[in-house]
């Protein structure tokens, strides 16, 4: 099987097809994550998977070997949700603002999406990244840009909150 | 209510799949080279516009005392002349095709 960055490098020299078996590896990671991080909202979830390889295209010239392309693809998935609630956000009567427009459609497990409900936008990523896909802090740091010790600090104050 | 371990526990389980890998996969693809081909076209008409000016700025202003040397010399003209002409500007159309097709413009 080819790794990756393999796959990157072909379809940098031309091979759009190449990209295609990057899709397929990677669409229901990025479903998944996109259902989590819109407590459940499937349309949602493939726009972001959608977006977010549309995106990875475009700047795949930019891609840093010395990262890992999954990490580097999560980061494009995190900042395509953070537009669409940046979208909503801009659109909707101010009292409103910070509520998610969407309706959740909890028909899957029901329990983490419940869950998380509370959290606001970068501790749903953050909480969500860290505990269900065993991301280290300073990964969750360099996919959100941040410092490992804002991270730490951040989901230290989702996890209190959920208590 | 289940402790916050056990429900994250029970998500990791959780798989979620796509409805049509494949399709999504061919859609998306599509809308790459749907991408693709309007900056091509974009960036086509662009060059076009910019040709189009330098052309208008290079040879409407002088274009009567053109024509008129053209038609003035139009007489002393021999068909070797006319040859060279043609060949200078075929190679010369034809080097700017080979240049903008590198450039993947054309």
């Amino acid at each position: 099987m080819e790794s990756d960055e393999e796959l990157v490098r072909r379809t940098l020299a031309g091979g759009n097809h190449h990209y295609g078996v990057l899709i397929q590896r990677y669409a229901d990671y990025l479903f998944g994550l996109g259902m989590r991080l819109t407590v459940g909202n499937r349309e949602l979830a493939e726009d972001i998977s959608q977006q977010s390889f549309l995106k990875s295209y475009t700047y795949l010239k930019s891609f840093d070997a010395r990262k890992t392309y999954k990490h580097w693809l999560t980061g494009i998935a995190v900042n395509c949700f953070k537009d669409i609630r940046l979208k909503e956000q801009r659109y909707a009567p101010l009292d409103e603002a910070n509520e998610a427009s969407y309706l959740p459609r909890l028909e899957e497990n029901s329990d983490f999406f419940n869950l998380i409900q509370p959290l606001d936008d970068n501790e749903k990523i953050m909480f969500t990244l860290k505990y269900v896909y065993d991301y280290r802090n300073q990964e969750i740091a360099d996919v959100l840009g941040l410092k490992t010790g804002t991270v730490k600090s951040k989901i230290s104050r989702a996890l209190e909150k959920l208590k | 209510m289940n402790s916050i371990e056990s429900i994250i526990e029970q998500e990791k389980g959780v798989s979620y799949t796509q409805r049509n890998k494949q399709l999504f996969s061919f859609y998306t693809l599509t809308l790459i080279a749907q991408e693709q081909a309007s900056t091509r076209l974009k960036k086509r008409a662009e060059i076009s516009l910019v040709l189009i000016i330098a052309f208008l700025l290079l040879f409407l202003a002088p274009i009567s005392s053109l024509i008129e040397g053209f038609v003035a010399s139009l007489s002393t003209i021999g068909i070797i002349d006319i040859f060279k002409l043609g060949v200078l500007n075929y190679g010369l159309v034809f080097i700017f095709y080979k240049f903008l097709k590198k450039r993947s413009i054309f």
